[in-house]
């Protein structure tokens, strides 16, 4: 299988980075202490150019900034929906796939920040709409905020595979999501759309009668569907989604699939399409535990193909990661 | 029988053109919207020795580019310093002819479309990958990617990007497909043992020259006047790649040639300093865009290969043109390419692959030039019929003759004449 190699943030404002600084660079060969160019994945900049203009030294990271709260919506007890204004340059940054921020409480901490995703932008009101879902104590301690908060960004690994979306135009899309992680589907829909993308979402209802996220599809012209797709018990696709899917794709052509769940929703959907239809690409969120999002703290390290990589930084096929059992990746 | 060739260059386009006459399914992989690579900024044709191989080509079979060429010349039998009898093809014409030629004969050429990686299965390569994860199968590869660049060699090893006609920035840089494939790459060098040489010219836009100047480059093709004292710099000649033309002479004149553009025979000329000199007052270089300040560097990137043109340790990737060895120019890709082509096809059709016979020039420096790559002398030294020592060789050893005849008669007593022609599948 072809392994692609792609650094998110290669050719963006923020490259180069640290990892080049300190010839650990995701790319560019010349430097990873090497002396030739290998260049696998060209993003329009010479890395190695990009630094030595630079001093040698790495572009600046990203920041904390305070910014303010627009709105709050408790959609229920552990569901909650922020709009934040940002400055109009963050918020057409954020307007890409796979677009998340930190956010921590003021005065708080570095290590409070945690990563959400960005469902929503709306460039009039200069203000990006993120769904928080409290799952432990950072975002507890979020949760508590209610006239301002700390954000950095803008980064974009939340979807792993984008390059199979990216130049998708005028043909048709499948999004699966489950819970707070289909909100970056929201995003991607927008973006699809521009390119006149027919999307079709299936989400699973899990403990409501309707995913949080389904009228923000429903604003992009999605065609959203909430059924019950996993079996959380027995970890089995439901008789019902099986039907579904089986009868989408054998009658109609989808090229990519982007599933939107947690890690055993990805895998298990993954492997049943793969398996009846292998010619499909499939986009994934992201949803490896990340804390410094620069590539240097290590906690979002994965082992794919007996190497490991940051997945904060570093894109990978979806299919490689979730085809695999953990032990031979 | 599909041959998948990557790179379109010169060498490029005669593999896939040769492997196009043996009958095969050939598909040509260009990271650009041009064929030709350097070619498009290059021109000078049959100046001494390369005379002598574009006549054994043409009397081997392999007349197709060489006919084009002929159509798109500007200026036929010129001299200039320690070359004679050259002819310059117009740059500005070149590849749409080219391309239109390889296309009548159902060449499927894939524009923009870079190869970044290689499937691989003990020595056989199953596929390659390009950089959107696209596989593209082939019974047999062909590398004529090239040496030259990307932008990150030519800031190691030169003075920067120049913005050169291969486009990296683009387009994306090229990517030694032998080396994924777990082959080493050689890398040429200078006499001081820096990795690399420097492209040794530059184009200048005709039109920002004065009238008398272009005037003598119409009527001529050339043109040469003195560099200024302070402006003559002989060390810039041992960075050149083209050998054959890092003579005094080079250092002490402006030489132009008309290619179309007004090649310049120098691998950088500070702008300033060039609009110093009478007619140049309102000059500007046309390739490279920076080529006041720098060149490419090239000799980066060569596959180990056989005589036959295969590369050692692989069973099915042959290479051709500069990423086959240290060859300088068209004529040398032209020959190079082609045999890869022929070559490629014997090769799947479970046929010996042959090689071309010493007693001919286009024989004798593939054969040479692999010898040469041995050593690290070797290593320093640029192989071309147009000069420097393998031009020499030839003339010891009696392969240089502009009698077309003679060289007709030989290649038949060879009896290989027109094998480049027959179709084997």
């Amino acid at each position: 299988m072809y392994r692609f190699v792609e650094c998110i943030d290669a050719g963006s404002d923020f490259c180069p980075c640290h990892l080049a600084e300190k010839g650990e660079c995701i790319i560019c060969s010349q430097l990873q202490n090497k002396v030739f160019c290998d260049c696998l994945y060209w993003k329009g900049t010479c890395i190695y150019q990009e630094l030595l203009n630079n001093g040698n030294k790495a572009k600046k990271n990203r920041e904390y900034k305070k910014f303010d709260i627009v709105s709050i919506n408790k959609i229920r007890d552990d569901l909650h929906l922020y709009e934040v204004k940002l400055t109009n340059y963050l918020v057409r940054e954020l307007d890409n796939f796979g677009a998340f921020v930190f956010i921590k409480r003021p005065q708080h901490p570095d290590y409070f920040g945690t990563p959400i995703s960005i469902m929503d932008v709306d460039y009039e009101k200069s203000t990006v709409t993120m769904l928080i879902k409290i799952h432990g104590v950072k975002t507890k301690d979020i949760v508590e905020c209610s006239e301002n908060i700390m954000l950095k960004g803008p980064y974009w690994n939340g979807i792993q595979g984008q390059r199979f979306l990216r130049n998708l135009k005028d043909t048709n899309v499948l999004i699966l999501g489950r819970g707070v992680a289909a909100s970056p589907g929201v995003l991607a829909t927008r973006r699809l759309k521009i390119n006149g993308n027919n999307i079709k979402v299936m989400l699973d209802k899990g403990r409501s009668q309707e995913n949080a996220c389904t009228l923000y599809y429903k604003k992009y012209g999605a065609d959203v569907e909430n059924i019950n797709i996993i079996n959380y018990k027995t970890k089995n696709l439901t008789d019902d989604f099986v039907d579904k899917i089986d009868d989408l794709i054998n009658k109609e052509e989808v090229p990519v699939i982007l599933t939107a769940g947690d890690d055993d929703f990805n895998r298990l959907i993954i492997n049943y399409i793969y398996k009846r239809n292998n010619k499909i690409y499939f986009a994934s969120v992201n949803n490896h535990i990340m804390c410094c999002g620069e590539g240097v703290c290590g906690s979002c390290q994965i082992k794919l193909s007996g190497k490991y990589i940051r997945s904060c930084k570093q894109q990978y096929n979806p299919i490689e990661y979730y085809l695999m059992e953990d032990g031979n990746r | 029988m599909r041959v998948v060739v990557v790179g379109g260059g010169w060498a490029g386009c005669a593999a896939a053109l040769q492997a196009k006459k043996c009958g095969a399914d050939v598909i040509l992989i260009e990271r650009t919207d041009m064929l030709l690579g350097l070619g498009n900024v290059g021109g000078i044709m049959r100046n001494n020795g390369r005379y002598t191989a574009a006549e054994e080509l043409i009397a081997l079979g392999a007349d197709d580019l060489f006919n084009i060429i002929e159509k798109c010349t500007r200026h036929k039998n010129i001299d200039f310093p320690g070359h004679k009898h050259a002819d310059l093809y117009d740059v500005t014409i070149i590849e749409a002819n080219v391309r239109r030629y390889l296309l009548s004969l159902g060449v499927d050429i894939k524009f923009e479309t870079r190869a970044v990686d290689v499937d691989i299965e003990k020595n056989h390569i199953n596929a390659i990958y390009l950089q959107d994860g696209q596989r593209i199968e082939g019974d047999v590869y062909i590398e004529t990617t090239g040496s030259t660049g990307p932008m990150g060699n030519c800031i190691r090893y030169g003075k920067g990007c120049s913005m050169c006609i291969l486009r990296c920035p683009s387009y994306g840089p090229r990517v030694s497909l032998s080396q994924r494939a777990g082959v080493e790459d050689i890398l040429g060098m200078r006499d001081d043992g820096v990795f690399g040489a420097m492209s040794g010219s530059c184009k200048l836009d005709k039109n920002s020259l004065s009238e008398e100047i272009r005037k003598e480059l119409d009527e001529k093709g050339v043109y040469i006047t003195d560099v200024p004292e302070e402006d003559i710099h002989p060390e810039k000649l041992k960075m050149k790649v083209c050998q054959q033309y890092a003579l005094k002479d080079f250092a002490e004149k402006v030489i132009l040639l008309d290619t179309g553009h007004a090649k310049l025979m120098t691998s950088y000329y500070p702008l300033e300093n060039l609009r110093k000199l009478k007619g140049f007052e309102n000059v500007r270089f046309i390739d490279p865009y920076a080529g006041g300040r720098a060149n490419s560097i090239r000799y980066l990137s060569m596959a180990p290969r056989d005589n036959t043109m295969k590369v050692v340790g692989l069973d099915n990737l042959f290479v051709g043109g500069e990423k086959s060895g240290l060859f300088v120019g068209h004529t040398e890709a032209i020959a190079t390419g082609t045999l890869a082509g022929y070559n490629a096809v014997r090769s799947v059709m479970g046929l010996k692959c042959i090689e071309l016979p010493p007693t001919l020039a286009v024989g004798d420096i593939i054969k040479y030039e692999n010898e040469g790559k041995n050593n690290k002398n070797g290593l320093t030294k640029r192989y071309t019929f147009a000069g420097s020592e393998y031009f020499e060789r030839m003339k010891n050893l009696g392969l240089y003759t502009t009698d077309i005849e003679e060289i007709r008669r030989k290649v038949k007593k060879l009896l290989i004449d027109g094998i480049f022609k027959e179709k084997l599948i």
